[in-house]
């Protein structure tokens, strides 16, 4: 899974996706550290992620899997929220 | 998902039997903090009446055939949502209507 922070929301009324009571947010893509490498997404949020927090993306088909996006066009996920990460024993992640 | 801008139709009268009826659409992905163009172009079926100048944002791969509109269909990326507003860090960087 891709790790990605939360920077923010998107609205959209007019919608086709099918899912109810949907909460998108605006993540960017980045390192173990949480810095962002400026490639930036919509998803879905499932865990009631907020901002600043480093979360986890299930992207493409895996999205399908949870019982809120079966069989929905969802393809970029927040699945978790990351309270810890370490690399080699030492911490590149700590939630606040 | 991923943000961009209607930026125009594209028309094809030549095309697979499944893609008959489809609406597609030329799409600039955009750059959520600024909300310029990136210059990265794809084509995009719609799915919910997007129209040029509009902000959306469009799914791809096996995703894209989900939509009442795309189910059984050869389609790669689909238009799913009108975008009305983009908020980073508590500020809006777009709202529909009041931007260019």
């Amino acid at each position: 899974m891709n790790m990605a922070r939360v920077r923010g929301s998107v609205v959209a009324a007019a919608r086709s996706d099918g899912v109810e009571h949907p909460r998108f947010l605006l993540v960017e893509e980045c390192d173990q550290a949480g810095s962002g490498r400026g490639e930036w997404l919509v998803a879905l949020d499932l865990v009631g992620a907020d901002r600043g927090q480093l979360v986890l993306l299930a992207q493409g088909s895996s999205c399908r899997w949870t019982y809120e996006t079966d069989d929905k066009p969802m393809d970029t996920l927040v699945v978790a929220i990351v309270d810890r990460m370490d690399s080699g024993g030492v911490d590149t992640w700590k939630a606040e | 998902m991923v943000l961009a801008r209607v930026r125009g139709t594209v028309v094809s009268t030549h095309k697979s039997e499944g893609m008959e009826g489809l609406s597609l659409l030329l799409v600039e992905k955009v750059d959520p903090v600024t909300m310029k163009g990136k210059g990265d172009f794809v084509v995009a079926i719609d799915s919910v009446g997007a129209a040029p100048g509009e902000v959306v944002f469009f799914v791809t791969g096996s995703s894209a055939r989900m939509t009442a509109t795309t189910k059984g269909k050869p389609s790669d990326a689909t238009i799913i949502a009108i975008v009305d507003a983009v908020e980073k860090d508590g500020a809006f960087t777009y709202r529909k209507g009041e931007t260019e």
